[in-house]
């Protein structure tokens, strides 16, 4: 026990109900989602796995579903592969104005999305861009090119900038040193990046809003099914699915992040 | 050593903004040498390698290698190899596809590429080792793998970034005298980086010493100890102490002087220094002081002074001792044999030199003698 929480115990309290208020509304969607009844209310009335079997059964949710992954995947790819490059210059080179660019990348963070995603669609349309899956993938990987960026500049810190130095020395191009030393060295960070920027992209909502047009994307489409009462155990089951599986890919960057750090920790010694 | 020149360095210049790392350097580097460049961190010796490998570019100034202008050629394309001083050995390769990695484009079969991936292992004691993983190698391991993998390219020049920094100091002295055999069995020229002068005396045939990016000296290491160029030279290169001294006369290559506390004695005149005035600046190395507790006859100079300290090196001691009319106390080091030399803290001793030993170092006002002494 630290000295804190010694001379404080009610801080420990406070931080275990913190957690529960946070988490708590969370863990009631997959709760009522194998409830019987269709309203949201204690007592649960009846365990079912019901609502989770009609999911299969919805078209335009399955569409949404192809939609979502089309746009994880494209956005990931895409933001990854910007990061990638930014990160490494970032970490590996000083120049002019490269604080300020940083700074810019990283805004995205902090601005409200509602007014990136309005002023978006007011530029798409302005250059004759209808509303897609394509400029959702814009919009999205905006968005999380500042997330690829942090998770790939931690792989770089890692990444003995001599590594690339000796492939150069040894005759390599430097297409060739990027390819046989920078990516393999960097790849656990590279699939990090990519399973975030997936995940940030399959679950958001107010871009995909703006920009999807008649494509929607799993979160719009569940937007729009909340305001129908009797759809309402279909969405938590639906809800609870994607809580899952957003997990499941955080815990997995994660993993590949920490493999990504350990391995190079190794052979540092 | 051969008389060839395999590297031309001609008025090399760099400079980061307004900081000079390099200034006028000049240096020409033989065919089968083993040369050093040794100097205090942040000297401009590491960005002078750097340049040769094609690292960075020169601000202005021309390099050639065996005869041929580099300044178009990248680093891939450069007849030179490196070893980093953090071996950059590449984590997700094992230790033959570390050492054949650069072999990849030079058009050998597989068989020929593993036999002088195996050559290049045999050299530095490492064959067998071929599927070890990176991360498996002890350190004095991964320098050798290092070595191997540039020396499969069979470079013209190997360059040498503080090679022996990251080992233990027993490892460092025996690799000192492994990558000196090394050297003379495959006969190509190494140019190694070291701010360790002992690493650079007991490996190299040359050795440039540098500091703020100029090069002050190149020369053989014992001509760089007899005669250093300047105080700044001679105090990098072993120990000295520095004495102000008068001139009497000058003849051929004979000086006449007077040491302040000592008395007149001849010395050699120092080819690379200028006298323009009586005051001179000369050097007299540690261990090249008679000490003893009677005065001997058979010395040039002698005098009477107190042990003002003492430290203990194990193989030498080393002592401080006071002299009438010398500004500094002077340091004398002696061979710890059999103990037959054990003075203590206020003995009274005599100081003793022959006039072989002093080092002419030119006028004094042209030189800021260094303060500190170097340890030995």
């Amino acid at each position: 026990m630290t000295r804190l929480a010694r001379f404080a115990p009610g801080l420990r309290a406070y931080a275990v109900i913190y957690l529960l208020f946070l988490y708590l509304p969370v863990l009631l969607i997959p709760l009522f989602s194998f409830s019987e009844g269709t309203v949201v209310a204690f007592p649960i009335s009846g365990f079912t796995f019901k609502w989770y079997g009609q999911l299969a059964t919805q078209d335009t949710l399955l569409q949404s579903l192809v939609n979502s992954a089309i746009v994880g995947a494209g956005t990931a790819v895409l933001s990854t592969s910007l990061g990638l490059f930014a990160a490494r210059a970032y970490i590996r080179h000083d120049f002019p104005g490269r604080r300020a660019s940083e700074g810019l990348v990283m805004l995205p963070l902090v601005t409200p999305v509602i007014i990136v995603a309005s002023a978006m669609l007011a530029l798409f349309l302005l250059i004759g861009l209808r509303p897609s899956l394509l400029t959702v993938i814009l919009g999205h990987t905006f968005l999380t090119v500042p997330f690829a960026v942090s998770i790939l500049k931690s792989a770089f810190e890692e990444f003995d900038p001599s590594l690339e130095e000796a492939a150069y020395d040894l005759g390599e191009s430097v297409w060739g040193t990027f390819r046989r030393v920078t990516l393999p060295i960097v790849a656990p960070g590279i699939v990090s990046s990519l399973l975030v920027t997936f995940t940030v992209s399959f679950d958001e909502f107010v871009l995909a809003f703006f920009l999807s047009g008649d494509q929607p994307t799993l979160p719009v489409y569940i937007w729009s099914q909340i305001r129908f009462p009797a759809k309402l155990p279909n969405t938590l089951a639906l809800g609870s699915l994607l809580l899952g599986f957003s997990v499941l890919l955080l815990i997995a960057a994660e993993f590949f992040r920490r493999k990504s750090r350990n391995a190079i920790a190794k052979v540092k010694g | 050593m051969t008389g060839n020149t395999i590297i031309e360095l001609i008025d090399v210049e760099k400079h980061f903004r307004s900081f000079v790392a390099l200034s006028n350097f000049s240096l020409d580097l033989k065919e089968g040498e083993f040369f050093s460049l040794v100097g205090p961190s942040g000297c401009g010796k590491t960005t002078a390698l750097r340049i040769i490998a094609g690292f960075q570019e020169p601000t202005s100034g021309v390099i050639r290698i065996g005869g041929q202008d580099m300044r178009a050629i990248p680093a891939n394309r450069r007849p030179t190899n490196m070893v980093f001083q953090s071996y950059a050995i590449f984590p997700h390769l094992n230790v033959a596809d570390n050492v054949g990695f650069g072999l990849a484009k030079s058009g050998l079969s597989r068989a020929e590429r593993k036999q002088r991936i195996g050559e290049a292992l045999e050299m530095v004691a490492l064959d067998g080792l071929q599927r070890r993983n990176a991360h498996e190698l002890s350190g004095g391991q991964r320098q050798r793998v290092a070595l191997a993998r540039a020396l499969v390219m069979r470079p013209k020049v190997l360059l040498l970034d503080e090679p022996l920094s990251a080992l233990d100091k027993n490892m460092r002295e025996s690799m000192q005298f492994e990558l000196r055999r090394l050297q003379q069995s495959i006969g190509i020229t190494f140019v190694m980086v070291t701010h360790d002068q002992y690493e650079a005396m007991t490996m190299s045939d040359r050795i440039g010493v540098m500091f703020d990016g100029r090069l002050e000296q190149v020369d053989a290491p014992s001509a760089l100890y007899a005669f250093p160029a300047n105080p700044k030279v001679a105090s990098f290169i072993g120990g000295m102490n520095f004495l102000p001294a008068t001139l009497l006369n000058e003849r051929n290559a004979t000086l006449s002087i007077e040491i302040a506390g000592l008395g007149s004695l001849d010395i050699g005149m120092n080819p690379g220094v200028t006298r323009h005035e009586r005051d001179l600046l000369v050097g007299l190395r540690p261990e090249q002081l008679y000490i003893g507790r009677d005065a001997p006859t058979d010395y040039d100079v002698t005098a009477q002074g107190t042990v003002t300290d003492i430290a203990f090196y194990g193989e030498s001691v080393r002592y401080h001792v006071q002299i009438n009319g010398v500004p500094e106390p002077v340091s004398v080091s002696v061979p710890n044999y059999f103990h037959t030399v054990d003075f203590k803290r206020g003995d009274a001793v005599w100081i003793a030199a022959q006039g072989a030993s002093v080092i002419d170092l030119g006028t004094r006002s042209d030189n800021e003698p260094t303060k500190q002494e170097r340890k030995v």
